[in-house]
């Protein structure tokens, strides 16, 4: 009954909730009306935009000895958890067999098992600095904590039931990916999918305004 | 030979006697006795190319599995229930180590960000790996009784993969907390005394301390080398795909229980004192600053240099670096800078 439920409506539900919920979500932000720039370029948006969205990825180097760690954990995690997102060999043949109907070359074993070392070790050390230093601590909120623990109990539940013959454990990863599913749109794990349009608008601004930054 | 003929008269044939104490010899027995190797090792040939391919079967296996189930199996719940009655006896008796004068709320600056979270890191994956750890050592006869041998399996079978996986992140934790707290934790002048009066529970007055005391410094040693031992020996049995034969692997598996086991034990006690057991003592390990008073009463020599230096901070003080709101009446404990 709990298999049925879990591999059948509650996939499904889950699956609609991301997906409408994120259409929705982009769809807000795209379609929010702002106020209309009327002052003088003096310089070009888009390649303000483009620039910021690159520059980005590395720290400021005034700022870059204080924030050392969650830079390095940051990456360990963001790149750890797409490599097991994208290319762990049961989530290709996931995608391949329930959702697109072709796959692509998984990684090795060790490359998984080293990518999601990278994972966890990364999310750890984050979510232990958001806790342990003080400014961080008073501007997170009660939804980042659930992100970073339901992140961190997916990928958990996730890498326990790599053993062999462990359906109900599989079952419990499924699970709580479906939990996942259904809290992402709603939650600042939409980052996934505004990072990028965010530091373009920002990038845009900057570059008609003339802002080197 | 026949020494008695079968007797004359009525009933049925008696058997023959045959003396005592004459061998038979079965053909079989010199050959399974050196597949065995009882009297002593003994390497075949085989087509198969390997580690230990040419033993039929080793008996170092059997031995290991014995003495695993009669030591460490049997041993190692009673140590550590034991520890922790001595610890709950010991809070019953003796209670809170206190501070002379109690907390001040003036705070000095003792762990940065990254020592703290490299701490907590440590003991995250400790005590994931400790909790699987004793699962796969001791789940077969403390589990089974409770949750059968279906649901067992499935525990065991993610505490397995868990345990495989978090091992590695253990040692880069430890080799990070190796570089960052080592040059204090070196051995100095009157560490001895400190040791010799039991850290202040023998004898009468004031025991001295540096930034870390004898017994710090003395856990620390003790996770850096048992970790590395536990590390070593876990990626010895991870990887046996490295032509390391049954000894290695038998000797690998010893030093893992037996270190993880005394490791487990004596984390108990540095619990109990970094909670509980000592007033003060986790305010470091949270916030980075810890209570003057504390500072005086257990690591004088570290609180003298802080004295000197001017580097207290009033109660005010440390509540905006916390960004706690300010308590006008609480904060008049607070002396200044």
């Amino acid at each position: 009954m709990i298999e049925y439920l879990i591999e059948g409506p509650l996939w499904y539900f889950s699956l609609a909730v991301f997906c409408i919920g994120v259409l929705l979500q982009l769809g807000r932000i795209v379609f929010a009306k702002g106020k209309a720039d009327l002052s003088v370029a003096r310089g070009s948006a888009s390649s303000g935009a483009i620039r910021n969205v690159f520059s980005r990825f590395v720290p400021h180097r005034e700022i870059a000895p204080q924030i050392r760690v969650q830079v390095v954990a940051g990456y360990m995690f963001h790149l750890g958890l797409f490599a097991l997102l994208f290319f762990a060999a049961p989530h290709v043949n996931f995608i391949e067999k329930q959702l697109l109907g072709f796959g692509w070359t998984p990684m090795p074993h060790w490359a998984f098992i080293v990518a999601s070392q990278f994972a966890f070790f990364g999310l750890i050390l984050l979510w232990l600095r958001r806790m342990l230093n003080s400014v961080s601590r008073l501007i997170s909120t009660t939804d980042d904590h659930i992100a970073a623990i339901l992140t961190f109990v997916v990928m958990l539940t996730g890498c326990l039931a790599l053993g062999k013959g462990s359906h109900e454990l599989k079952l419990l990863h499924f699970f709580t990916v479906e939990l996942l599913m259904i809290y992402f749109p709603f939650s600042c794990l939409m980052h996934t999918f505004t990072f990028i349009p965010s530091r373009a608008f920002t990038g845009a601004w900057f570059g008609r305004r003339g802002i080197d930054a | 030979m026949l020494t008695a003929p079968a007797t004359a008269g009525p009933g049925p044939p008696k058997r023959p006697d045959f003396p005592q104490g004459v061998s038979t010899t079965n053909p079989g027995n010199n050959l399974w006795s050196e597949v065995r190797q009882r009297d002593l090792p003994l390497t075949g040939t085989s087509q198969v190319k390997g580690v230990d391919s040419g033993v039929l079967i080793n008996v170092q296996g059997d031995r290991w599995a014995r003495f695993r189930i009669d030591n460490p199996v049997r041993h190692a719940p009673t140590l550590l229930v034991a520890v922790v009655l001595v610890l709950l006896a010991f809070y019953v008796l003796r209670g809170k180590v206190g501070i002379e004068g109690g907390l001040s709320g003036r705070m000095v600056f003792r762990f940065t960000d990254y020592e703290r979270i490299l701490h907590w890191c440590l003991a995250i994956v400790f005590l994931f790996l400790a909790i699987t750890g004793l699962i796969l050592l001791l789940g077969r006869t403390l589990m089974i009784p409770l949750f059968g041998h279906h649901l067992f399996s499935l525990i065991a079978s993610a505490s397995k993969e868990g345990h495989n996986l978090f091992g590695p992140i253990f040692l880069v934790s430890l080799l990070l907390m190796l570089v960052s707290f080592a040059r204090r934790n070196i051995y100095e002048k009157g560490d001895l005394t400190w040791l010799l009066k039991g850290g202040g529970f023998i004898g009468k007055g004031h025991v001295s301390g540096g930034f870390f005391n004898m017994g710090e410094k003395s856990w620390y040693w003790l996770v850096i080398l048992i970790g590395l031992a536990i590390s070593i020996s876990g990626l010895i049995l991870v990887f046996p795909n490295f032509g390391q034969g049954r000894v290695i692997m038998v000797v690998s598996n010893v030093v893992h229980v037996f270190g993880a086991i005394v490791l487990i034990a004596v984390s108990i006690g540095h619990m109990y004192m970094g909670s509980i057991g000592t007033e003060g003592s986790s305010e470091g390990m949270k916030s980075g600053y810890v209570d003057i008073n504390w500072a005086d009463a257990h690591h004088d020599r570290w609180a003298k240099t802080c004295h000197e230096n001017d580097e207290i901070l009033s109660a005010e003080e440390f509540a905006r670096l916390q960004g706690e709101p300010i308590d006008s009446g609480e904060a008049t404990t607070g002396a200044g800078k």
